[in-house]
């Protein structure tokens, strides 16, 4: 039987993370630490959720001079709220690690 | 430790020329994902941790090509498909239809048999004749393909381009004398042209993919890069026929041989260029 959308174990540890602090902006490199995911798996989860409206980016300056400006990303309202939908209905064992936001981006 | 730290080094520029090189696959216009994975890059500690991040790379920018092409124009990626589909068909097979018949008309002619073994009344009496047009069939294919712009089939007579003329050469030089022998040989004689060939094409940029920074070293160095091409095809087919027979690498003939097709056929595929696409920007 076909796996209904963003259902993929990876993609509900990402939304569960997301909807931590779903105001804040999350840096794709915390993501991958805090999730376990590797870049390879993260970003085409977070171009797909992006595609769907549920997760919006951002630009940010970066912290440190020199470096190149950094992708951001938080849910929007409609994918948090269909990310809560979605993680009730999976098991809760899937959502294992927690996020801690990222410093200063609220 | 001094060990450690220049096998660090090596990764870190491993991870950079990686990114670097993905940033060429993926069209101006659809980087955004590909600019945020590679900014990330610069978190990791060390340059195995990068190389390991760019790493990933590697399935984005096929998920970000796959997106492009789902969200082309269906009219547009069909007229795209067919197009060049019928013009590599109509240059494979069609000039196949021209040489299989020049190929019976000169047994007819010159009253010989399709034979290229040792026997009398064979190919092997007139071998400038089919030598000539083993190669020129090659060579004419490849040029009537370029005209049709047909890319795949100008790659497919590259291959054979080579081969037939390495194994002329050979052929003129030495006779066959051990047929099973040159078997062997000439199926990876056909594998050396054709990944000299594949590694080629894989080399060549998209035009209007090009770095910011000016042309990577393969734009500076077309004629090294290809024959590092030719080199890795050899390589790679020599290991193949060593593992396979042993005795065959004790015949110095055989390693030219491959020599000559992989090289021949990667320069052969050099000279192919791409059709210049002005790039469109479009959403992802």
């Amino acid at each position: 039987m076909p796996r209904l959308p963003n259902t993929s174990p990876q993609t509900l540890r990402v939304l569960a993370l997301l909807l931590e602090s779903p105001r804040s902006w999350h840096y794709g490199y915390a993501l991958s630490q805090l999730t376990g995911l590797k870049s390879g798996t993260l970003y085409p989860i977070l171009l797909r959720l992006a595609d769907q409206g549920w997760l919006e980016t951002r630009w940010a300056e970066p912290e440190q001079p020199g470096r190149p400006p950094r992708h951001t990303y938080r849910l929007t309202g409609a994918g948090a709220k269909t990310a809560r939908t979605k993680l009730a209905e999976a098991a809760p064992s899937r959502m294992t690690r927690r996020l801690a936001p990222v410093p200063g981006s609220r | 430790m001094q060990m450690h730290g220049s096998l660090g080094r090596l990764a870190d520029g491993l991870a950079r020329q990686l990114l670097s090189w993905l940033q060429r696959r993926v069209e101006p216009g659809s980087r955004e994902w590909l600019d945020a994975l590679t900014a990330e890059s610069e978190c990791a500690d060390d340059g195995w941790q990068r190389l390991r991040w760019a790493l990933g790379g590697v399935p984005l920018v096929w998920t970000i090509n796959q997106r492009r092409q789902r969200n082309e124009p269906t009219r547009g990626t069909m007229r795209a498909l067919i197009v060049p589909g019928v013009a590599n068909i109509a240059a494979i097979a069609g000039w196949y239809a021209v040489i299989i018949p020049a190929i019976y008309g000169a047994t007819h002619l010159f009253r010989c048999h399709l034979f290229f073994g040792n026997e009398p009344g064979g190919c092997q009496e007139h071998p400038f004749v089919f030598s000539a047009i083993a190669i020129g069939g090659a060579v004419l294919g490849m040029i009537i393909a370029l005209a049709l712009r047909a890319r795949f089939a100008a790659y497919w007579w590259a291959v054979f381009a080579a081969f037939n003329t390495v194994g002329s050469v050979w052929y003129l030089r030495s006779g066959i004398v051990d047929l099973p022998r040159y078997g062997a040989t000439q199926s990876t004689m056909l594998m050396a042209a054709t990944l000299g060939v594949v590694l080629a094409a894989i080399m060549r940029e998209t035009p209007g993919t090009e770095p910011d920074h000016g042309p990577s070293f393969l734009g500076r160095h077309r004629i090294t890069a290809h024959l590092i091409a030719g080199m890795i095809s050899f390589a790679m087919a020599d290991a193949l026929i060593r593992m396979r027979d042993r005795s065959l690498v004790a015949d110095n003939v055989n390693h030219y041989a491959l020599l000559g097709c992989a090289m021949f056929a990667a320069i052969l595929a050099g000279l192919i260029r791409r059709h210049h696409r002005i790039p469109v920007e479009r959403p992802l």
